[in-house]
């Protein structure tokens, strides 16, 4: 499972990392911004990402994420200070498929993240 | 400027630093700032703006303060700010402000937040962007003093919260 983690905060960057070991999910991919993110995702199972970041914010990179046939089924979750519930709504129309608002416990960041997996690979605990 | 538009941000401060560092802040009393120099070591800076407001919130950290912020949320105790720490204030900055959001919403303001500016050194300057008078808010992290600066230009016309809160009634 590789986790590709955009976040422009570094600190931010490095505590989603350490949420994230906590639940063994540690082949983790970091990208700066939406533009160097575009580059990173052959290979990448779930997206996180930051919504306000320099160069190329993050809902105009799950805009052009979604506009490819390629990665219309992976799975993204907006981390973001963007609180308000408009946003949230504007986001989920955008093809996010999950929204964590910052601040975050590693509680919250844990339960959402695997949800987020189990909607989208419903299949490990059946079988 | 109008104590309505400054709660939004108390209470989000007050949020993040308890969800993230799990520290209530101590609060005294604000006052209008006298001059544009920061009373801290490292301020993070957020613009906002829409048709509404226009105007910008700053948190401003003396070395100490910073320090203890750092170590409760990262867990590591460093001798002096750096890049880190730098990051640390602007992404708080970042998350205080957009935190605010939703209460505004509830009183009729939307608006767009900017990408922080981090600002480091002793007596270091914070261009606000409200163009009105600056309010401080004082608080205190472990007994550490660290400040909340609002700048906020609310632009004619907007309804009061009483307006709002009376047509809610009637209607
Ligand atoms: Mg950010």
């Amino acid at each position: 499972m590789k986790v590709l983690v955009i976040e422009d905060s570094a600190t931010t960057r490095r505590i989603i990392k350490k949420n994230l070991a906590a639940f063994n999910l540690t082949d983790i991919e970091e990208a700066e911004n939406g533009e160097e993110a575009l580059a990173k995702l052959d290979g990448i199972d779930i997206v996180l990402t930051d919504w306000n970041m320099p160069v190329m914010d993050g809902l105009t990179m799950v805009k052009t994420i979604r506009a490819n046939p390629k990665y219309k089924d992976l799975p993204i979750m907006m981390i973001t200070s963007q609180a308000a519930k408009k946003e949230v709504i504007e986001a989920l129309k955008n093809g996010v498929n999950g929204y964590i608002v910052k601040p975050f416990t590693a509680a919250t960041l844990a339960e959402k993240v695997k949800g987020l997996l189990a909607r989208c690979n419903p299949v490990s605990e059946a079988e | 400027m109008d104590v309505k538009y400054i709660n939004p941000f108390i209470s989000s401060l007050n949020n993040t630093l308890e969800t993230m560092l799990s520290v209530s802040p101590g609060r005294n009393q604000p006052f209008l700032k006298s001059n544009n120099k920061a009373s801290g070591d490292v301020s993070g800076i957020i613009g906002f703006a829409s048709q509404e407001v226009v105007g910008s919130v700053a948190l401003t950290f003396p070395e100490k303060a910073a320090l203890k912020a750092y170590e409760l949320l990262m867990g590591e105790t460093l001798p002096h700010i750096n890049e880190e720490v730098q990051d640390m204030v602007g992404e708080l900055a970042n998350i205080v402000a957009g935190g605010a959001k939703e209460e505004f919403n509830a009183i009729g303001i939307v608006y767009h937040i900017s990408i922080p500016t981090v600002v480091t050194g002793k007596g270091h300057s914070i261009g606000h962007k409200g163009g009105v008078p600056v309010v401080v808010i004082p608080f205190e992290l472990n007994g550490l003093p660290f400040y909340m600066e609002v700048s906020m230009k609310v632009k004619p016309g907007l309804p009061t919260v009483q307006k709002l809160v009376a047509e809610n009634v009637a209607g």
